[in-house]
């Protein structure tokens, strides 16, 4: 156990772990909507996050930004980052939505038993990564540099770099902006009412479908922008991506407790730390197992994860 | 279905007592519903109508069909045969939340709120079934979506006055007292600004004081516009507050009338007899 | 048992002189008999429906290594069936996307199909370990161009055999290059887990001795390398050396970049590849060596590099050449009327003759014969990776 290169090193590892957990948070979104909605653990989202990184970069194709091309001005950087961002959003959205129309509102038509949406929900996303995979044949797709890495800070020995400091800046505000969404709005009282009590939310005038449908594409976006953070953060996407993250991501849900939006704030960040703490110390191939011990015994002491359960609960 | 101890057949026929005048339009038909689950018939070819501006009482024993009634008029069934109209429009196999639109809202027998949102939500849920403004238009938050959001708070904040338990707004709807829960719920159904409120035994577990505010509350509903349908057990509550009554036992319709008409209804009193109002 | 099988190999080799010699000619008639038997005879369902298989990735996301190898295996095959017009060779193709857990099953269906008579692969060192037992319980011949592992060879699979030096000659060499071109005084060495990977870094460390400044590893398919990153930071290495293959080392070499670690990046044939340049951008991936068993394209012998590109419409990819030695070896087995699995072994394993990439000679391990390894290094530049020079192994 290496304790002198955690020690001297925690504060990059904090800023490093923080910009990788604010991704998981943002994918763990997704999960904990739908899942506080509908009792259901889309697995398939794990792909709208994937789609959402080919977004971007096909966004940035057809507006003529490719790979190896020199790093633009900071107005045309600003631009691509929402080209970027509107590409990834709308794919991801998309996806989400089909796989919604697709494969869970005919079962939910039929009241299909809850162990059928899980198995369509592991096909789907199977189905989707495997024909991306077959699309791209498998390549893996270099993004272009919007800009370069600087170290915009350096406190002590921590060096805090516009990309870390942008992701988790970035993934908060989206948060923020979704529990005001959730919590302020017409719309988000909808959803709550929903995953508090559907039938009667149908009796008082709410269109469950619609509801659905708007969790969906939230949840979408969401993974959108995380994979827009991703892009710029990682650099390279594969169809294969979704998998691991979509695991963790949806890790850091149950970690913050599955169905709280804050919760999976709190537990993307978590996981991010716990990751980079735990291979400092024991070495990267460690890094999942300290994850999963780590989520094991929280879960054993607060079974409902930090933060409890619930998306009616989302104002705790 | 597990009535007990009522004497004599049931009566056969359409409505006994002869049905009451009716001046005023129909609001709400039931028209020659029936409802089977599996082989029990919870509906025997049930026909009434809902006068606009009335108070309307439906009462029966426990498991007379009441609840059943509800339920198809507003969506939750969906009726073996016959159709339920609103203001002339067919009310079957459209979804809830479009008959809420339409016109309809109810209470429940058991308390359904929202139980982790605050009061005041629970009355905006209602509010926004009446809201126009798009989905996008909300994304957007454009002047519109704003300008209905205020007006429903306003709405939402005059109908827990109006219920009275406007302090209770910022309280989570399931750290309310019970009676205030009753209250909530109505102010809820009433905040879908519907044509018809149906209340499904909104007395139940209050005591006689607690009843009497309820008979006023609800005269001053029907007041303020609302055609109200009554479910209740408590005979006294329906004769103190109804216009007409509905009686209903094992699924048929035995009585339609004023309620001095009803109270004298010898089938009526066969229904009633020896069962004692609350009998639960 | 090997002797046995020499001496069945030199009745056929010594064919010609059979004329000349009485007492062998003799055997020489029995053995051309068998032959004509094959060839006129069961002309249909004997040596002209022999095949043999290309067994490697041709999709996934370390393909494109597979693809090279395909290819030169295919261009083998279609210039022997230009020249054997009436007895052409079929080129199976088994696409195992580099997953060990694919690899057993399509080991099995390639045993079970009899006409296939040599395979060209398993690409990877991994799917290699899965599948290789199966080979040679089938007793099907394999030559891998590209499977470097060194432990592969050492398991008694008599089957196998590989057509360029293994980890422990590349090892080395990347050692040597590390502390006498690079002239690194600290190396960080990283692994991602594989067989391939781990085994060649383990030689590495061994090779460098006191130089090596700390190590970690990667896990294949890992997209964020913020903790090892930080680790080659803190470790101040101006080096580093990677076994692993190009999808992880391209994300892991932009983010070390854009973490403005500067050392110089070395690795391995795995990493040889334009998806590493594709996944870390030419910006990041400028300067990387890597060391590879193998030739450049153009320093093959003969006729390769222009048939190839030819061909191909490009120039011919990392072990290209050592593919179409590899198939090139069954090929000459086939027209030797080696159409069974037996023979086909004896056959590669008395084989000496010169191919495009060296001369080709096994030892009995089906190791290439050590004084005929070649070690080349390449460099990233211009989001190229080219050519750099042969190293020449000092120990």
């Amino acid at each position: 156990m290496n304790f002198h290169f955690l020690f001297s090193n925690i504060g990059d590892l904090t800023v490093t772990g923080l910009s990788q957990g604010a991704i998981y948070a943002l994918i763990a979104l997704g999960y904990t909507l739908v899942y506080g909605l509908l009792k259901l653990i889309n697995f398939a989202h794990s792909e709208v996050f994937m789609m959402g990184t080919f977004g971007a970069l096909i966004a940035w194709n057809l507006t003529g930004l490719h790979e190896n091309d020199p790093t633009p001005s900071l107005p045309m950087m600003v631009v691509y980052l929402l080209v970027g961002l509107v590409g990834a959003m709308v794919w991801s959205g998309v996806t989400a939505l089909t796989v919604e129309f697709v494969a869970y509102r005919p079962l939910r038509r039929r009241n299909a038993p809850r162990l059928v949406f899980l198995i369509t929900a592991i096909g789907a996303s199977v189905a989707i990564s495997e024909a991306v995979g077959v699309i791209t044949s498998r390549n893996q797709y270099g993004m272009p540099d919007l800009f370069k890495t600087t170290n915009l800070a350096t406190i002590g020995n921590v060096h805090i770099t516009n990309v870390d400091l942008g992701v988790v800046v970035a993934a908060v505000v989206m948060m923020v902006v979704l529990d005001q969404f959730i919590n302020r709005t017409r719309l988000g009282r909808g959803i709550r009412a929903v995953a508090q009590d559907p039938d009667t939310a149908a009796l008082m005038g709410i269109n469950k479908n619609r509801v659905i449908v708007l969790t969906f594409a939230l949840g979408g976006v969401m993974a959108g922008a995380a994979a827009l953070l991703y892009n710029l953060k990682i650099g390279v996407t594969r169809a294969d991506i979704g998998f691991l993250l979509g695991i963790k991501a949806f890790t850091a849900a149950v970690l913050g407790g599955i169905g709280n939006l804050r919760g999976a704030l709190l537990g993307g960040l978590a996981l991010g730390l716990v990751e980079n703490y735990g291979s400092a110390l024991f070495g990267t191939s460690w890094r999942d197992v300290v994850a999963f011990v780590v989520l094991v015994v929280i879960l054993m002491f607060r079974p409902t994860g930090l933060l409890g359960e619930s998306l009616g609960k989302a104002r705790a | 279905m597990s009535e007990v101890d009522t004497t004599g057949e049931p009566v056969q026929g359409a409505a006994g007592g002869g049905a009451a005048a009716r001046q005023t339009r129909p609001l709400l038909e039931v028209d020659d519903v029936v409802m089977r689950f599996g082989g029990v018939t919870a509906l025997d070819h049930v026909s009434f109508a809902v006068n606009e501006g009335e108070i309307l009482g439906l009462i029966g024993p426990n498991g007379a069909g009441k609840t059943t009634c509800f339920n198809v008029m507003t969506g939750v069934f969906r009726p073996t045969t016959g159709q339920v109209r609103l203001n002339g429009r067919p009310l079957v196999s459209r979804s809830r939340h479009q008959i809420t639109r339409l016109g309809i809202a109810r209470t429940f027998q058991n308390i359904r709120l929202f139980p982790e949102m605050t009061a005041l939500e629970n009355v905006l849920v209602g509010t926004d079934a009446r809201h126009r403004t798009s989905v996008p238009g909300a994304l957007l938050r454009l002047p519109r979506h704003r300008r209905e959001e205020r007006a429903g708070r306003a709405k939402a904040h005059e109908l827990l006055d109006f219920m009275g338990i406007g302090s209770t707004a910022n309280q989570l709807a399931r750290n309310l007292p019970y009676g205030d829960q009753r209250r909530l719920e109505i102010a809820r159904a009433l905040a879908t600004e519907p044509a018809l409120l149906c209340l499904d035994e909104p007395a139940a577990g209050f005591n006689p004081a607690e009843k009497e505010e309820l008979l006023e509350l609800i005269r001053r509903i029907r007041d303020r516009g609302q055609t109200v349908l009554l479910i209740e057990h408590d005979m006294r509550l329906v004769m103190g507050v109804t216009d007409r009554i509905v009686v209903l036992e094992f699924g048929r319709k035995i009585a339609d009338a004023v309620p001095a008409e009803v109270r004298s209804d010898p089938k009526v009193v066969a229904a009633y007899l020896g069962v004692p109002d609350d009998a639960a | 048992m090997r002797a046995l099988r020499e001496a069945e190999q030199n009745v056929n080799v010594r064919v010609r002189r059979a004329w000349l010699v009485v007492p062998v000619a003799l055997s020489a008639v029995v053995a051309m008999s068998a032959c004509a038997e094959q060839n006129g005879g069961s002309s249909a369902s004997g040596k002209c429906d022999s095949k043999i298989a290309f067994f490697g990735a041709r999709t996934g996301p370390n393909a494109n290594l597979g693809i090279n190898i395909y290819n030169g295996v295919k261009l083998a095959v279609d210039q022997y069936n230009a020249k054997h017009k009436d007895c052409k060779v079929t080129l199976e193709s088994k696409d195992s996307q580099g997953d060990e857990k694919q690899a057993p099953g399509l080991a099995q269906q390639l045993v079970q199909d009899q006409k296939v008579v040599g395979v060209v692969g398993p690409a990877f060192s991994g799917e290699s370990e899965a599948a290789d037992g199966i080979f040679d319980q089938g007793g099907l011949p394999l030559i891998s161009a590209s499977a470097t592992n060194p432990s592969l060879s050492q398991k008694g699979w008599k089957v196998f055999h590989r057509m360029l030096g293994n980890d422990n000659a590349q090892g080395p060499a990347a050692a040597t290059y590390l502390k006498d071109t690079v002239k690194a005084k600290k190396v960080f060495v990283i692994d991602d887990t594989t067989a391939y990977g781990k085994g060649l870094s383990d030689v590495v460390k061994q090779s460098l001795g006191s130089v090596v400044a700390g190590s970690d590893t990667v896990q294949p398919k890992q997209t964020d390398f913020q903790a090892t990153v930080a680790k080659v930071k803190s470790s101040k290495a101006d080096a580093i050396f990677y076994g692993g293959y190009y999808a992880e080392a391209g994300p892991f070499v932009k983010q070390l970049r854009a973490a403005n670690v500067k050392a110089t990046f070395v690795s391995d044939d795995g990493v040889k590849d334009e998806g590493f340049v594709k996944g870390a951008g030419n910006a990041a991936a400028e300067g990387s060596v890597v060391t590879c068993p193998c030739i450049p394209g153009d320093e093959a012998k003969g006729t390769f590099f222009a048939d190839y590109k030819k061909a191909f419409g490009k120039e011919p990819g990392t072990y290209g050449p050592e593919a179409f030695d590899s198939a090139n070896v069954f090929l000459d087995g086939i027209a030797a009327g080696k159409t069974a699995r037996k023979d086909m072994l004896s056959f590669i394993d008395s084989y000496d003759k010169d191919g495009v990439t060296k001369h080709i000679k096994f030892d009995k391990t089906g190791e290439i014969a050590k004084s005929e390894i070649v070690i080349w290094s390449y460099k990233v530049s211009g989001g190229e990776i080219v050519k750099d020079q042969e190293i020449k192994a000092t120990s």
